[in-house]
């Protein structure tokens, strides 16, 4: 059934509620203002919801609404609220079959019920796992499983013109067709709905230890992290924050082995260090989310890189925060060249000029920086893409081939497309 | 009329060779007499073959994109091609199209020992990537059989798996940018921007992603940056035999079911035992129904403890030799007998199909059960050696063509491979569609999923001249005359196979 006046279907900010779900045809009367948000709960009305003529807006649970630039006039809003099951678990084959509306954090806690997980830790837990394909997200244990286009090997999509696709399959090794979840995995939104996903679990860990070394400069993280990554201990993530300049250093394994990792660390990296106990790293991990998502009014960089920790990206980004007068938090992962910098203080034009310069020093080594969100203003100021990738023209093409009227997220990837 | 079809394409031929030999000179090797043809009209998979009409080696990966373009220019078909070990007739050649053979862009470019980052030309070998990177103690993970000769272009293409992808993820997982020309003979770094340092997080579409596995259809690779893994600190290897197939199918699920996940599972079935024992004198036991080989690797410590839990439950599963290899020595033994596999068939029969469906592992011994069925039914026997880990069967099915069993041959192996997606499986799971599963196609995936496929290919190669015919099933392929009346394929008037 279709929810279409549900009060779980409010969009995000919108008004209230759902304005009726017939599709507006020609000669129609003017859709009242505002969005309507439908809330199907199976394949054939989410279908249905899509078929509609305007732009639609696809909604998790609305953690990465302002991720990339502002989508224009969205008149309906698809929530996946309704699609929130895990459709089969078959812990043998180490598969499960999700619809794409389940949360993270609940898909978590099903699959450990039976020993098993999702090596997957993006900041926002709360976020559906489509919503976590389509943004592309990935957490600092990226770097030993991989984000959610490692994972995911089989997916069912709803496509703008309403037809439903699937590609993949509930095997992890298949390359018949294909792969259009890939195609997903940082799209926003554009091109389709991903209504379900076949994901490979694995064995949930015996432990998970932490170790920190603290007042570490950003030359001396870099020599860690290769450090680190040059030995065979196998860390399952690093990730170093500024201004506090700690170096946090992530082993899951077997009780044994991962406590021998942890020693192994300790014996290799220099500095102050300690281990962590549970209880100290759950809160080390738990406020290095927070501050990867951040809070309304603050502005959200994400910046990919080469691996490495560059000194005159920190540097520069510390000089342009310290000259437009605002904070600037980054955490970062060295060994897969991610930066996220949560912005705080003085307005929006400050912000503005941040993101501007700070862009060109990363464009400048063949990076990019995207908006993750931004505090009000800083849209009329800045773009929230930077250049095009070279193979612009190509998405541009995927694009037009799969939502020619252009409905979906339009304006998403502004300017590019 | 047909005269003239050969006329335009004889002429679009030479229009295509005088444009590259004027902008790419005489360092590109041009091969256009018929015997240097022949040598490009399959790859390892014999019962296809198509006579190109012509065969460019750059010298230099700044000579693909003219190519390309003249070939766009002219209305040529073109096919990208490395060792030709793919087994699916993926780099078949068109009739009367070009083939662009990359065998002499075999160069390892740089390794970044910190960054664990190897950017490679597409006809690199896969083993000497791990060869090059093994100076500084990192290897190259996917690791198909034939990774002695295959290039690292043509894995990209068909991301193609190998033993340890069970633990370690496919190419697709190890391939972060590629530096190629597409179709409309443009170029691009899909997954970056720029190849020499390659980023793990371009913004928007996964272009990477949908190019490893298009089979070469989005565009030719000439330039790959992958990621290096370091050795790990211990590796410890088993061979396990078993008195039937359930028993080694059983053991394979329990060992999943303690939460261990191995580098490596690798299953042989009695007849591929024999076949590899007598090529390569591994120390399999000839007697054993089925063999397994387990391989643990990781940190000292959860290696150790997890061998000694792996070793048990081959034991609790009736397991009737253990044998541990006592060093790398053994090891590499062990694994030269599975590697040979493929090649050691030829002590049973004269010729053979590799198939590659796969399957849920919970539904190997269902599949092996099947298989057998099918076998005995045409009459043709079936060895069995393959990745038990993630359930990717290679069946091979022996024949002698000059018995006249080619035929049966073949519609033997498109059965299996649709056992597989009636198990809930798949068509394949490394060798890639090619031609030779592409009329397969829609036992798996619904017309809606070819056409949004479609779609997406359309985005790359607007023209449709990039290896044509392969992944799709087309009337041609697939039954359909070219040109008069329809004329049903063999497959498909024993309902192996159906048009779309």
């Amino acid at each position: 059934m279709v929810g279409a006046s549900s009060s779980a279907s409010h969009a995000d900010g919108g008004p209230s509620a759902a304005q009726g779900t017939s599709a507006d045809g020609a000669g129609a009367p003017e859709p009242p203002a505002g969005p309507r948000s439908i809330t199907p709960t199976t394949l054939k009305d989410l279908r249905d919801a899509v078929s509609t003529v305007g732009a639609v807006l696809i909604r998790g649970t609305g953690t990465a609404t302002t991720w990339g630039a502002p989508v224009r006039d969205a008149r309906t809003t698809v929530s996946l609220a309704g699609m929130d099951r895990v459709l089969d678990h078959r812990p043998a084959d180490m598969t499960v079959h999700v619809q794409g509306g389940i949360r993270l954090d609940v898909l978590q806690s099903e699959l450990a019920a039976r020993g098993q997980w999702l090596p997957y830790d993006p900041a926002r837990s709360e976020a559906t796992i489509g919503g976590l394909l389509a943004t592309g997200d990935a957490g600092p244990r990226r770097l030993a499983y991989g984000s959610l286009r490692e994972l995911v090997i089989g997916a069912t999509m709803v496509f703008p013109d309403g037809a439903i696709a699937k590609s993949g399959g509930h095997v992890i090794k298949n390359v018949a067709g294909y792969d259009l979840a890939k195609l997903c995995h940082g799209s926003l939104g554009t091109l389709g709905v991903v209504a379900e996903l076949v994901l490979r679990v694995h064995p949930l860990p015996q432990t998970s230890r932490t170790v920190m070394v603290r007042d570490v400069n950003t030359a001396l993280a870099q020599k860690l992290t290769w450090a680190l990554t040059r030995s065979a201990i196998e860390p399952t993530a690093v990730e170093w924050c500024e201004p506090e300049q700690v170096l946090a250093v992530r082993f899951d394994g077997t009780a044994d082995g991962a406590a021998a990792r942890a020693a192994a660390a300790r014996s290799m990296l220099t500095g102050s260090l300690a281990e962590l106990d549970a209880g100290e790293a759950h809160s080390f991990w738990e406020s290095h989310a927070a501050r990867v998502v951040a809070e309304p009014g603050d502005t959200v960089l994400r910046a990919a890189t080469r691996p490495g920790i560059d000194p005159g990206l920190v540097g520069a980004l510390s000089a342009f925060a310290d000259r437009a007068g605002v904070k600037a938090l980054l955490t970062c992962s060295p060994a897969t060249g991610a930066y996220t910098v949560r912005v705080t203080g003085a307005d929006a034009k400050a912000h503005a000029e941040l993101v501007k310069n700070w862009r060109t020093s990363v464009e400048a080594v063949g990076g990019f920086v995207m908006l993750r969100r931004r505090r009000p203003g800083v849209d009329a100021m800045v773009e929230s893409w930077g250049r095009a990738p070279g193979s612009v023209e190509v998405m541009r093409r995927v694009k037009g081939n799969f939502d020619p009227e252009n409905r979906f997220a339009p304006g998403r990837f502004a300017p590019w497309f | 009329m047909e005269r003239t079809a050969r006329t335009d394409r004889r002429q679009a031929l030479g229009a295509v060779l005088r444009d590259v030999v004027a902008e790419c000179g005489p360092s590109l090797r041009v091969l256009s007499g018929q015997a240097e043809r022949r040598a490009y009209e399959t790859d390892a998979l014999t019962v296809h073959r198509v006579l190109p009409g012509l065969v460019l080696l750059p010298a230099d990966r700044s000579q693909v994109a003219p190519i390309v373009r003249a070939c766009v220019r002219h209305g040529v078909p073109y096919v990208a091609r490395g060792a030709g070990t793919g087994l699916s007739g993926g780099a078949l050649p068109a009739e009367s199209g070009v083939v662009i053979a990359l065998a002499k862009l075999n160069r390892i470019l740089d390794v970044d020992p910190d960054r664990r980052v190897a950017i490679v030309e597409p006809g690199a070998t896969n083993l000497s990537i791990s060869a090059a990177a093994g100076e500084y103690g990192l290897y190259y993970a996917p690791d198909p059989s034939s990774q002695v000769v295959c290039t690292i272009g043509g894995n990209v293409a068909e991301n193609s798996g190998g033993a340890h992808c069970l633990k370690y993820g496919f190419t697709s997982h190890h391939v972060l940018a590629v530096e190629t020309v597409l179709p409309d003979g443009g170029t691009a770094v899909l997954g970056s921007d720029d190849i020499e340092a390659p980023c793990y997080d371009a913004p928007g579409y996964d272009l990477r992603g949908v190019f490893v596995g298009a089979e070469g259809t989005c565009g030719v690779a000439t330039r790959i940056a992958v990621r290096l893994l370091r050795r790990p600190e211990a590796v410890r290897t088993l061979v396990a035999d078993f008195p039937d197939v359930p028993s080694a199918c059983e053991t394979v699920s329990a060992v999943i079911a303690a939460g261990i996940v191995p580098a490596a599972i690798e299953m042989m079935d009695n007849l591929a035992i024999r076949a590899c024992e007598d090529a390569v004198h591994a120390g399999y036991d000839r007697q054993a129904a089925a063999s397994l080989i387990i391989e643990l690797d990781g940190p000292a410590e959860e290696c150790a403890e997890q061998f000694e839990q792996v070793s048990t439950l081959c034991s609790e599963h009736a397991c009737t030799r253990l044998r541990i290899a006592r060093d790398a020595a053994e090891r590499a033994a062990i694994w030269a007998g599975r590697k040979a596999a493929f090649a050691a068939m030829g002590r049973l029969s004269p010729e053979f199909l590799l198939q590659d469906g796969v399957v849920p592992r919970t539904r190997l011994a269902e599949a092996l059960a099947g298989i057998a069925d099918l076998s005995a039914a045409a009459g043709l026997r079936v060895a069995n050696v393959f990745h038990a880990g993630d359930g990717n069967l290679h069946p091979l099915v022996l024949y002698r063509e000059a018995d006249g069993q080619g035929p049966t041959a073949e519609a033997l192996a498109a059965d299996i491979a649709e056992l597989c997606v009636a198990l809930g499986g798949s068509l394949s799971g490394e060798h890639g569609i090619g031609v030779d599963k592409a009329c397969s196609m829609p036992k798996m995936f619904s017309p809606a999923d070819l056409t949004a496929m479609d779609r997406l290919r359309a985005a790359f190669d607007p023209s449709g001249l990039c290896n044509p015919g392969k992944v799709f099933p087309t009337p041609a392929l697939c039954g359909e005359a070219r040109a008069g009346a329809y004329q049903p394929h063999p497959l498909e008037e024993t309902g192996k196979i159906q048009r779309w």
